[in-house]
């Protein structure tokens, strides 16, 4: 049965481009029904292992499984079940709020109602506009709607904090608690330490393409220096400075 | 069909685009020129020869134009990442891409043959039904053709400034098409080409119908039954009229008889079929390929 398999498994996977590891021999598991945290500063590889699940892009080497099958042939009944907000996406001007939500509804052949959704995420009233009129925070509204069409067992939410003002962050936040009760996987990405530690079970962080720690927030604390009063934002600085003093030496 | 929104989101896209009318209405103001030698040529179907007049300029390079944008487009702005977010295989996006943005010309180019119909029936009276339908079909499979090679342009390329550029690099080929096709014959063979009086050769012939505007050509003249030429309709009659001289490579008249079996009029439907599909293949193995941003 692929339910009991992890939501997201990656497997030694690899992306290079040129010359450069963008994702470096990773490996990555996420459980069902996890809230799982993808920390990482800019630059760390993050999006891209979001396109490596996702089939935007293509490993180098490894093996990467999402809800159980192959995202590259299984694509769209792994993407059925996937709802997906983007980093740096950009919409569709001339396009109501109401017609991008219906665009993904109709292909998915789910009858959610793009109002419904638009209300939940904070953009009632912006229903028939166009999209194209938009404020950045509204945008990332926008696309956390389209990624929450037809009930997906797995939400792949690349940075959803960005452009948004303190309601709009809550609201996210309150979103993707809901989601996780209703049974989905959360898989998210940001460098906004202190949402990753209000929201995820467990937290991986990843620098220069590699998974340098993961674990629950405490266990990340105890291995920092003063585990007891660390907030995220030490645990995140120790965790890949010390990547980078390790490196400085090595050179 | 899975892609079926995405093809009508492609269709939408091309219908409400000033491109899209602007093409039908410069159509319909170039093609409309009625000429003593058009009438002469075909009479009453003069309506038809106003269709492939205005087809013949504008169609190919509006069809690319409302075309090459489709997925180089989406990844400029970044729209691209929805896009390829849906349960949708890459083949199956760039199948709605092609069939929506086809029929959004498509519907533009039968509304301006349509016009182009109704105001010949105004001034000339009837004309013929059957060679009128054939040209609806060659002027849809053209602007397949012309979609296809869009599209296929948008998917190989990384960047708008290159996709553009491979627009007009087609646009510039074409159009001096058969200039091309004398001077690599006459650097070939050795023998000097004279439009006015052109040599028998089958090659040079076939060569020169191989564009998808060349085919079509070819093919609606067939249809207006005027000669088997690229030429316009009435440049073709002009040159099969006795006692004229016109720089036109017109098949009747470089050779006895009609000429070598493969240049019949009919192949060229498979000159334009083999530019429908062969864009749509290539494209669909580039897209297929590594990374999709």
């Amino acid at each position: 049965m692929s339910s009991s398999e992890p939501a997201i498994e990656a497997n030694a996977v690899t992306k290079e481009y040129d010359d450069v590891h963008a994702v470096d021999n990773l490996d990555l598991t996420v459980e069902r029904g996890e809230t799982y945290g993808f920390l990482g500063p800019n630059g760390a590889g993050k999006s891209t292992t979001i396109g490596l699940l996702l089939d935007y892009l293509r490993p180098t080497s490894g093996t990467v499984r999402v809800l159980g099958r192959d995202p590259r042939r299984d694509i769209v009944e792994v993407h059925d079940r996937v709802g997906v907000l983007p980093d740096r996406f950009g919409l569709y001007e001339g396009r109501s709020a109401r017609q991008h939500v219906a665009f993904v509804a109709e292909t998915k052949r789910d009858d959610d109602d793009p109002a419904v959704l638009l209300e939940r995420v904070g953009l009632g009233d912006a229903v028939d506009d166009d999209a194209g009129d938009f404020s950045r925070g509204m945008e990332q509204r926008l696309a956390l709607a389209m990624a929450l069409v037809g009930d997906p067992e797995l939400l792949v939410l690349d940075e959803p904090f960005s452009g948004l003002d303190p309601h709009g962050v809550r609201r996210v936040r309150e979103i993707v608690h809901e989601e996780n009760q209703r049974g989905a996987t959360v898989f998210f990405s940001s460098h906004v330490l202190g949402q990753v530690e209000l929201v995820c079970d467990r937290i991986g962080v990843l620098h220069e393409g590699q998974l340098v720690a993961e674990g629950t927030l405490d266990e990340l604390r105890n291995r920092t220096a003063s585990p007891d009063d660390a907030t995220m934002e030490d645990v995140f600085v120790e965790l890949t400075d010390a990547r980078i003093d390790d490196e400085g030496e090595r050179r | 069909m899975r892609w079926s929104p995405l093809a009508r989101s492609e269709y939408r896209t091309v219908l409400t685009s000033k491109g899209a009318w602007i093409l039908a209405l410069l159509v319909v103001l170039w093609g409309f020129r009625p000429t003593y030698a058009g009438w002469d040529a075909v009479g009453r179907n003069i309506t038809i020869g106003y269709i492939q007049i205005g087809v013949d300029l504008f169609l190919p390079i509006g069809a690319l134009l409302l075309s090459y944008q489709s997925l180089i487009g989406e990844r400029t702005t970044g729209s691209i990442k929805f896009l390829l977010g849906l349960p949708l295989t890459r083949t199956q996006v760039l199948f709605g891409k092609t069939t929506g943005r086809f029929v959004g010309v498509g519907t533009a180019i039968v509304a301006a043959t349509l016009v182009l119909a109704g105001i010949g029936l105004l001034e000339h009276g009837t004309f013929g039904l059957l060679p009128f339908l054939g040209t609806l079909v060659a002027t849809l499979l053209l602007a397949s053709a012309m979609v296809a090679v869009g599209v296929f342009v948008s998917t190989v390329t990384r960047r708008t400034v290159t996709a553009a550029t491979g627009v007009f690099a087609y646009f510039f080929v074409t159009l001096f098409w058969s200039r091309i096709v004398t001077s690599l014959y006459t650097a070939v063979t050795g023998i000097p080409v004279n439009p006015y009086d052109a040599p028998a050769s089958g090659p040079l012939f076939l060569a020169l119908r191989l564009t998808p505007d060349g085919a079509y050509n070819v093919l609606t003249n067939w249809f207006l039954d005027v000669g088997n030429s690229t030429e316009l309709f009435h440049i073709v009659y002009t040159k099969l009229a006795p006692g004229v001289s016109v720089n036109a490579f017109v098949v009747e008249a470089a050779f006895d008889g009609g000429g070598p079996w493969y240049l019949h009029p009919a192949l060229s439907l498979v000159v334009l079929l083999v530019w429908v599909v062969v864009p749509v293949a290539l494209a669909r193995r580039v897209f297929n390929r590594g990374d999709a941003l």
